[in-house]
């Protein structure tokens, strides 16, 4: 029962949309990017252009390593551009990825958050939580 | 981290329907001329004097001079011819010269009359973050030079950027007159030029200012212009695509910053080693590429 609804379950079932999720463009401020990524409560902010094509990923991973090695003044660090700090290509899946392979992959690479992509254009967020609670509910009688 | 070197030109109208072109590695150009509008006779004098120096050494360059020095220390000092009769004598400074002319201007109403005499469009250091005056600067439609202020760090220039960007300007030049160290006292962080270069706009050396003591003799700035020539060729030598000066024919007796303007008989010396450390710098720039040691 369990694997035949796993089977089923792809990520456009199971992403966050709209404004759930965390966006911010390439020139916004480093310190905006982490009041964003703050007030998701997500540990991811999608850097997209005006047209929500996804150029990059910043993480709080990312944030971490940074702060570890940068010797700028931490004024300046934050009042850097976004796009200066992300990675570009990252990871991403498309809607209809199986979930399956969405959490295969997120295994693999030890993350917490995918974007869910089509024809580059960010349509949503793969969050490892929101994800198990919609397999979990789905095997609810 | 992307670094981006000053890649973008500016292109500053002329009487002649010839721009003068600022970065993108070109050459040198040269903000000069009094700290204030005096006359029309001054004015032609100053600029006569810079331009045979200029004519000698090729550079292009744009008259300067205020018609409105709105932040002396003391309410007695010259405060300027004002409006109407500084923009009227730079006017006919720029119709007959055919220079490119500029000026400051401290209040947002004075942006509209500036714009229509002036090519290119100053921003006092003190006023740098206003964003009164910046979408007054930018409204001008001419290009936007921005001083950075002296409390300013060179990385928060950007959010000044932003502010010009939003009201439709992209025509910038950043400027370092110095940066406060303590009271009274300015120090040039030459880092400032690369930093501020992260914005893609081409980047200035204010050699007269940055000398300046400011408010150091009671209600007047002092000035130690013995250092104009160190600080000018260090400024060259670390990346700049234009340079500002203000020369007097008589500093003693000029009307103001008598302190840290230049003497125009020391003109030649600073102007010529200038152009030359910068024409050194864009060899070894061709040499060896733009600078990439250690990006972070």
């Amino acid at each position: 029962m369990i694997m035949s609804i796993q089977s089923e379950i792809v990520a456009s079932d199971v992403m966050l949309r709209g404004n759930k999720i965390p966006k911010a463009y390439p020139k916004a401020l480093l310190k905006d990017v982490l009041e964003i990524m703050d007030g998701h409560s997500l540990g991811i902010v999608c850097i997209v252009d005006q047209e929500d094509k996804l150029e990059g990923i910043i993480t709080d991973g990312d944030i971490r390593r940074l702060l570890s090695l940068v010797q700028k003044p931490l004024a300046a660090l934050l009042n850097d551009d976004a796009v200066n700090h992300c990675v570009t290509s990252p990871l991403s899946v498309n809607p209809n990825t199986l979930l399956t392979e969405v959490v295969a992959q997120m295994g693999k690479k030890r993350i917490w958050d995918l974007p869910v992509v089509s024809e580059g254009v960010l349509i949503g967020l793969v969050h490892l939580h929101p994800a198990i609670e919609a397999v979990m509910s789905k095997q609810k009688p | 981290m992307k670094k981006i070197m000053a890649s973008k030109s500016i292109s500053i109208p002329s009487p002649s329907g010839k721009t003068v072109q600022i970065g993108n590695n070109g050459e040198l150009v040269l903000i000069a001329g009094p700290c204030a509008i005096e006359s029309y006779d001054h004015s032609m004098k100053v600029a006569e004097l810079i331009g045979t120096v200029c004519k000698k050494y090729d550079t292009e360059w744009i008259f300067k001079a205020c018609y409105d020095k709105d932040c002396r220390s003391s309410p007695t000092s010259f405060h300027g011819l004002g409006l109407e009769e500084g923009l009227r004598i730079l006017e006919r400074v720029r119709n007959e010269t055919g220079l490119s002319v500029t000026s400051d201007f401290s209040d947002p109403s004075w942006g509209e009359a500036t714009g229509e005499v002036c090519d290119l469009i100053q921003v006092p250091a003190y006023l740098c973050r206003q964003t009164s005056i910046l979408k007054a600067a930018a409204a001008t439609g001419k290009p936007v030079h921005l001083k950075k202020g002296q409390f300013m760090s060179p990385w928060n220039m950007k959010n000044s950027c932003r502010k010009l960007e939003s009201f439709d300007s992209d025509q910038i030049l950043l400027t370092d007159r110095g940066t406060f160290f303590g009271y009274n006292m300015l120090i040039n962080d030459m880092r400032a030029f690369p930093i501020m270069a992260e914005t893609g706009y081409p980047v200035c050396f204010d050699a007269t200012h940055s000398v300046q003591l400011p408010t150091s003799m009671g209600n007047i700035s002092g000035g130690q212009r013995e250092y104009i020539p160190n600080l000018t060729r260090a400024a060259a030598a670390c990346g700049i695509d234009a340079l500002f000066m203000e020369v007097h024919d008589d500093p003693q007796n000029a009307l103001s910053d008598a302190n840290t303007v230049l003497d125009i008989k020391y003109f030649e010396v600073v102007l010529a080693q200038a152009k030359s450390i910068h024409d050194t710098r864009r060899e070894l720039r061709e040499k060896w590429g733009d600078d990439n040691v250690h990006p972070v």
